[in-house]
C-alpha cells in the first residue's frame, strides 16, 4: 500500500461516502423496522388497531406487558417456551459432546457408519417426516407433552451439535489426553477435568444453537401440541390472533411478540463469537 | 466391538518408557486406559435418537404411504395409489407450483442483497461491526416472530406498510394486504428476503475474508476497476460458498410454512398454500396420513434433486475453467 495516488485518494473518499450511504440505509432499512415492532408493544391495542393520530401515538404504556403476565395461558406459554428451549439446548450439548468425544477420540468397527448416518440426516428435513413422526410420538405417548417436544427438538439439533463437536475434540493435540491417562484419569474424569476448558467454545456453540432453533419453533408444536397448557409461546400467540382468549388483543400479540424476540437478541449479541463459530464449521460441512 | 485401538498403542508406547515402571499396577487395573467399548457407548444415546425419531419415521412413512393410512381405525395396502393421487391432484399440484414461485421470486434477491450487504460489511471501518451484528439480528429473530409483527403492520388503515406507502404517496393506505393471494405473497417475499439476506452475508463475507488481499492489490495494478475485480476475482473464488448459500436458501424457502401459515393460513382459499403447509392440512386436518405421507416423501425427493442438482452444477464448473487454483 505505498504511494497513494491523487486518484486513489479520490477513489476512496468516493468509497468512503458510498460506505457512509450504505450504512444510513441500512440501519434506516434494518433496525428502525424492530425498533417500531419494540415501541409498537407499548401502545394500547386501542392505538395499534387506529389510524395513527398525533394525539394518541405517543402514548405509551405498560399495560400489554402486564396483560402478558396476568393472562394465564400466554404466561404459561412463555414457560413452555423456555423450559422447553433450556433442556433442549442443555441435553443437545451433553449428548452432542459424548458423541463428539467418541467419533474424534476412538477407533471402533461402524464408527464412519454411524457418523455418516448422523449426516445423512441433517439432510432429512423434518418438516416432510411430520406425519410419520406424529405417530411415532403418538405411540410412545409423547405427543401433547413436552419432554416429546424436548426430544425431538434434541434429535433436530443433534447433527450440527454433533459435527461441532467433533471438530472441537479433533483439534485437541494427543499429547494431552496421554498425559491425562498417566494421570489416571478415566473417561469421565477426562471429559470434565482434563478436556472440558477447551470444549466449552463448542459447547456454547452447540447450546446456543439448540436453544435458538426450539425457543419459538413452530411447526413441530404446531403439530404436537393440542392441549393448551402445554402450548409455547408461538402457538400461544397465534391464539391471541385469532381471537381464542376472547377478543383479539393486537396490544397483547405485540408485546407476545417483543417478549419471543428479546432473548434471541440478547443471546446472539453476547455470544456473537459462538455463533460465528458455528456458522463457519457448518459452512465446511460439505 | 473392538475399542479404542488408537488409545491402546499410545499407551503402551508410553508405558514402555523408563516411567511406566513406576506405576506398573495402573495398565493392569485398566484404570489408566478406557474401557472396551467406550467408544460407541458415548455415541450410542446420539445414534439412538437420531435412529427413534428421524430413521425410523422416515422407515415408517415410506411404509404408510403405500396404505390408505387413516388416523383412527383399520388400513390395507394400496399400493402407489397415493403417489399416483397426489401426482394427479390439483391441489397438491397447485402447492408444489406456487412454492416453486415463491422460492423462484426470492431466491435471487436474497443472494443479491446478501451480496451487496457482505460487501458492504465485509472490510473493517467504523461502524462495520455494529452493521454485521445488526443486519443478522431478522435471521436470527426468525420468520415466525416477524411474522406476528407484520400481522400488525399490514392492517388496513393502521398498519406501518400501509401509512407509510400513504406517506409515499404510493398507496391510499387501505391496502387489506392479506385477503389477497398476489399482494400476501409480494409481502411474504419482502419480509423473507428482508429477513434471511443477513444469512447469505455472513456467509459470503466470511468466504470473502478469506481471498488474499494480494489478489486484489496485483489487479489494481494492471488497472482493474472495482467491478472487474469483483467479476473476476471475488465470484470465481466464492463460487463454493455462493452455492452453498443458494442451497440454504432454496431449501429454507421450498420448505416455507411458519409465515404462510401466520399470515395467511395459506388463504383466500388455498391461493397461498405452500407444499408444508397443503401436507399439513392433509394430514393434521384432512387426517389423510396415508396420502400425506405420500406427498412427505415426494417433497423429500424433491429436495434432495434440488441439493443434487446444484452441488452438480458446482463440481461441473469446478473441473472446467481454470479459474480454481487460488481457492484456499
Amino acid at each position: 500500500m505505498t504511494g497513494i495516488t491523487v486518484s486513489g485518494r479520490r477513489e476512496s473518499h468516493a468509497k468512503v461516502a458510498l460506505y457512509a450511504t450504505g450504512f444510513v440505509l441500512s440501519v434506516i432499512v434494518f433496525a428502525v423496522p424492530l425498533l417500531f415492532a419494540l415501541f409498537r408493544s407499548f401502545q394500547p391495542a386501542t392505538v395499534i388497531q387506529a389510524a395513527p393520530s398525533a394525539a394518541t401515538f405517543l402514548h405509551l404504556t405498560w399495560q400489554n406487558f402486564a396483560h402478558l403476565a396476568t393472562e394465564a395461558h400466554l404466561g404459561a406459554s412463555i414457560f413452555n417456551s423456555a423450559l422447553v428451549a433450556v433442556v433442549t439446548a442443555l441435553l443437545t450439548a451433553l449428548l452432542s459432546t459424548l458423541a463428539g468425544y467418541g467419533f474424534a477420540k476412538f477407533r471402533f468397527r461402524i464408527s464412519n457408519w454411524l457418523f455418516a448416518l448422523i449426516v445423512v440426516t441433517m439432510m432429512v428435513p423434518f418438516q416432510a417426516i411430520l406425519t410419520p413422526l406424529y405417530l411415532q410420538l403418538n405411540a410412545m405417548h409423547l405427543t401433547n407433552s413436552r419432554l416429546g417436544l424436548i426430544l425431538f427438538y434434541t434429535t433436530v439439533n443433534l447433527p450440527f451439535g454433533v459435527f461441532v463437536m467433533r471438530n472441537a475434540f479433533e483439534s485437541i493435540p494427543a499429547e494431552l489426553e496421554d498425559s491425562g491417562f498417566v494421570d489416571g484419569a478415566g473417561t469421565t474424569r477426562m471429559l470434565i477435568s482434563v478436556l472440558r476448558p477447551l470444549i466449552v467454545p463448542g459447547i456454547a456453540t452447540t447450546a446456543l444453537y439448540a436453544f435458538l432453533a426450539s425457543w419459538t419453533e413452530f411447526l413441530g408444536a404446531l403439530t404436537f401440541l393440542t392441549n393448551a397448557h402445554l402450548y409455547t409461546l408461538p402457538l400461544a400467540l397465534v391464539n391471541v390472533q385469532q381471537g381464542a382468549y376472547g377478543q383479539i388483543d393486537f396490544g397483547l400479540l405485540a408485546a407476545g411478540a417483543v417478549v419471543a424476540m428479546i432473548p434471541c437478541i440478547v443471546l446472539y449479541v453476547a455470544l456473537q463469537r459462538f455463533y460465528v463459530a458455528g456458522l463457519a464449521s457448518g459452512a465446511v460441512k460439505g | 466391538m473392538t475399542a479404542v485401538t488408537t488409545h491402546r498403542e499410545r499407551l503402551v508406547q508410553t508405558s514402555s518408557r523408563p516411567s511406566s515402571s513406576a506405576r506398573p499396577q495402573r495398565g493392569r487395573r485398566g484404570s489408566i486406559t478406557h474401557p472396551r467399548g467406550t467408544g460407541i457407548a458415548l455415541v450410542l444415546p446420539a445414534v439412538v435418537f437420531v435412529a427413534v425419531f428421524v430413521l425410523v419415521p422416515l422407515l415408517v412413512a415410506i411404509y404408510i404411504s403405500l396404505t390408505d393410512f387413516p388416523l383412527i381405525g383399520s388400513y390395507r395396502f394400496i399400493g402407489l395409489s397415493n403417489y399416483i393421487s397426489a401426482l394427479t391432484d390439483p391441489a397438491f399440484g397447485h402447492a408444489l407450483l406456487y412454492t416453486l414461485i415463491y422460492t423462484a421470486i426470492v431466491t435471487l434477491p436474497i443472494l443479491v442483497l446478501g451480496y451487496v450487504l457482505a460487501v458492504l460489511v465485509r472490510r473493517r471501518r467504523k461502524g462495520s461491526t455494529l452493521l454485521r451484528t445488526l443486519l443478522f439480528i431478522p435471521y436470527v429473530v426468525g420468520l415466525t416472530t416477524l411474522s406476528f409483527f407484520l400481522v400488525l403492520e399490514a392492517q388496513p388503515g393502521s398498519g406501518a406498510v400501509n401509512i407509510v406507502l400513504r406517506a409515499l404517496h404510493i398507496t391510499d393506505g387501505q391496502t387489506a394486504w392479506l385477503v389477497s393471494g398476489p399482494l400476501a405473497t409480494g409481502l411474504i417475499c419482502v419480509l423473507v428476503v428482508w429477513a434471511v439476506s443477513g444469512l447469505t452475508m455472513v456467509l459470503l463475507m466470511s468466504g470473502m475474508q478469506g481471498i488474499p488481499a494480494d489478489v486484489y492489490e496485483s489487479a489494481a495494478m494492471d488497472g482493474a476497476t472495482w467491478w472487474q475485480a469483483e467479476r473476476r476475482i471475488t465470484i470465481p473464488m466464492l463460487r463454493r460458498t455462493i452455492v452453498l448459500s443458494l442451497i440454504i436458501s432454496v431449501i429454507g424457502s421450498f420448505l416455507a410454512f411458519n409465515q404462510f401459515f401466520i399470515l395467511t393460513a395459506g388463504g383466500p382459499g388455498t391461493a397461498t398454500t405452500t407444499a408444508v403447509l397443503h401436507i399439513y392440512n392433509k394430514a393434521f386436518v384432512q387426517l389423510q396420513l396415508g396420502a400425506a405421507s405420500a406427498e412427505s416423501i415426494l417433497l423429500i425427493i424433491v429436495t434432495g434433486l434440488i441439493t443434487a442438482v446444484q452441488f452438480w452444477l458446482l463440481r461441473e464448473r469446478d473441473t472446467g475453467a481454470g479459474t480454481t487454483e487460488a481457492q484456499r
